[in-house]
């Protein structure tokens, strides 16, 4: 299926054709940012519906499977794909009109940004992976970092630090799997995986949890978070923690499930502890984020706590659990999205960043205080939205499975966000003084505001449609055995 | 063999040390390139065979090299050089803002 490599040589090769596309014929960089995004998106919901009946694999150049680079789409790869490509589009459009400075470098570093993910998504090959991961992280480090006037580099910079210190755990890890097994196919890894020692087994387990967990912000490794996003544009923050931050955790589920097998990693306890360590993300992640006067700061944190839901989800290990993570990592990308972009608007107009400065914009910009109030109604979990349906199914897993104080937190995690986004509406409600009119906001910047929130109410009112796609991926996951041997006969 | 590897755990743990206690950001970017060097010769060490030739399977060879390590380090030198220069290029930026690149005295400069 050679779609597959389309999907990231697309936005590679327009990354890098921009540059000569403005030097030469400067009209055309905005048809061909939009059009090149929309025909990503056409593709990948192409190749995915494909991916949702049978798996697709694809060797790069024709090489046999044991020494070829492999790509692969399975389920949870079509759907983290889908995702991917829908909000990167829809940031697309809302960037048209929010950047005004470094056009040109934001859009390259946009579509690099989109090949690492796409390429961390599909690969199958293990050191793929981590050059794809760092593509990524470069191209985030960067666009952290772009605002023209009082740019904080500072907490990029420490982002920067972080980040690529990570990275090296990773390659650590992956030199320890070479070393042990002499191949970077993630199947013939998974294959002589069992009958390695044990000692190995945990030390590739522990370097590789390091590496991804501080790029997707685990607690005590999450402290470059918060820090990165208020300087950074609307469009990225957006990005940062609906696709690059997924797409980390995305490969250290894919890393550990299919190595290790639900087996191996019951037996060394690993389930436990990534339940418990959820749920001293989320509990952490709230509590800091109560404390934040800064609005970027706070949604910051609370990306932290919606990253602690996920791995509890993931880390029951079950059918149900993995649903309910699946679903939530969706969810979550689509409300933060929604705040982010609403918020952009709040700054694009009104330059606010503290929460007092939305004093009574409720009311100057209705419509956007209607899609700020039900993006975080729903980042809450009540019912009529989408993050009440995937929250349950994580409790419902977890009850199952036997984790009750994990189910039990979750609520409770939940009561804290509704704290903090109480004061904020409280804030964006109170009273105008005389004289404040309404205002018209452009319609590229409402739009993706307007559909993702759309999409909150959509996916809680409906959730029987992206369910009935999501019961097909659990399977493939829960059996490293069906992937291995998509992989192995895709040749 | 024994000893290079020693030498590659002594390089690691000397970046990671360096990054952890030093103030100065040229500093930190000189832990983190030590660190990744010491990645690259262990990925050099585990691709070595005892009296192996270049990896060029032509005419009479006995034994060769593992060439799938040097690959990954060629990249991995390619990767590295790269988010060095990202970093330097972070480091100037915070040159002309503070006009220091120490971290205390940004700090310092930050709280006034």
């Amino acid at each position: 299926m050679d779609l597959l490599i389309f999907l990231i040589i697309l936005p590679l090769f327009t990354a890098f054709a921009l540059g000569v596309i403005n030097y030469f014929f400067e009209s055309f960089v905005f048809p061909i940012i939009i059009g090149s995004s929309l025909v990503h998106l056409f593709l990948t919901i192409r190749v995915a519906s494909l991916a949702f009946g049978s798996p697709i694999g694809y060797y790069l150049g024709g090489w046999d499977s044991s020494i070829g680079i492999a790509l692969l789409m399975d389920p949870l790869a079509a759907v983290m794909s889908i995702l991917i490509s829908s909000l990167f589009f829809l940031a697309v459009i809302y960037s048209i009109k929010y950047i005004k400075d470094y056009i040109l470098k934001y859009y390259i570093l946009l579509f690099l940004l989109l090949t690492g993910t796409m390429g961390m998504v599909m690969t199958g090959d293990i050191f793929n992976l981590y050059v794809f991961f760092e593509i990524t992280s470069i191209a985030s480090y960067s666009l952290a970092a772009i605002k023209k006037e009082d740019g904080g580099v500072e907490g990029p910079f420490r982002y920067l630090m972080i980040g690529s210190f990570s990275g090296l755990f990773l390659l650590l890890g992956i030199i320890v799997i070479y070393f042990s097994l002499g191949t970077l196919n993630m199947a013939q890894i998974a294959l002589g995986f069992g009958s390695l020692d044990s000692f190995i087994q945990v030390s590739i387990l522990a370097l590789m949890t390091i590496g991804f967990g501080t790029k997707f912000a685990l607690v005590p490794l999450h402290t470059w978070l918060p820090d990165s996003y208020p300087k950074a544009p609307a469009p990225f923050n957006l990005l940062s923690s609906g696709i690059v931050v997924k797409s980390f955790i995305y490969a250290l589920i894919r890393i550990i499930y299919t190595l290790f097998g639900i087996d191996l990693l019951k037996e060394i306890g690993f389930s436990a502890i990534l339940v418990y360590w959820g749920v001293l993300t989320f509990i952490i992640g709230h509590t800091l984020a109560y404390q934040q006067d800064n609005i970027k700061k706070l949604l910051g944190y609370s990306t932290i706590a919606h990253i602690g839901y996920i791995t509890v989800g993931f880390g029951i290990l079950s059918h149900k659990g993995i649903v309910g993570a699946l679903y939530h990592l969706i969810n979550h990308g689509i409300m933060k999205g929604a705040l982010f972009l609403t918020l952009g608007i709040f700054i694009y107009y009104f330059n606010t960043h503290k929460i007092e400065d939305l004093k009574s914009l409720g009311y100057i910009l209705p419509m956007s205080g209607v899609f700020f109030v039900i993006a975080s109604l729903s980042m809450v979990g009540l019912p009529p939205f989408n993050g009440f349906i995937s929250k349950w199914l994580i409790i419902e897993g977890a009850i199952e499975s036997g984790y009750i104080l994990a189910a039990f937190m979750i609520p409770i995690g939940s009561y804290i966000s509704l704290t903090y986004y109480l004061k904020i509406f409280r804030m964006l409600y109170s009273k105008p003084e005389d004289g404040m009119k309404a205002k018209r906001v452009d319609w590229r910047l409402n739009t993706p505001a307007l559909i993702l929130t759309m999409c909150c109410v959509l996916l809680g009112i409906l959730p029987q449609f992206p369910l009935h796609l999501l019961e097909k991926v659990p399977s493939f996951l829960l059996n490293s055995q069906k992937y291995i041997t998509v992989f192995l006969g895709g040749s | 063999m024994r000893f290079a590897y020693l030498i590659v755990v002594i390089l690691f743990c000397q970046g990671l040390y360096i990054i952890l206690t030093k103030s100065n950001l040229i500093k930190m970017i000189m832990g983190f390139s030590i660190a990744e060097s010491a990645l690259i010769m262990l990925l050099v060490l585990i691709g070595y065979r005892e009296g192996g030739t270049v990896p060029i399977i032509y005419r009479d060879f006995s034994t060769v090299v593992d060439p799938i390590p040097q690959a990954l380090a060629l990249t991995a030198i390619v990767i590295g050089a790269s988010i060095t220069a990202v970093m330097l290029a972070f480091t100037i930026k915070i040159h002309k803002k503070y006009g220091t690149i120490d971290l205390n005295e940004i700090k310092e400069l930050r709280n006034q």
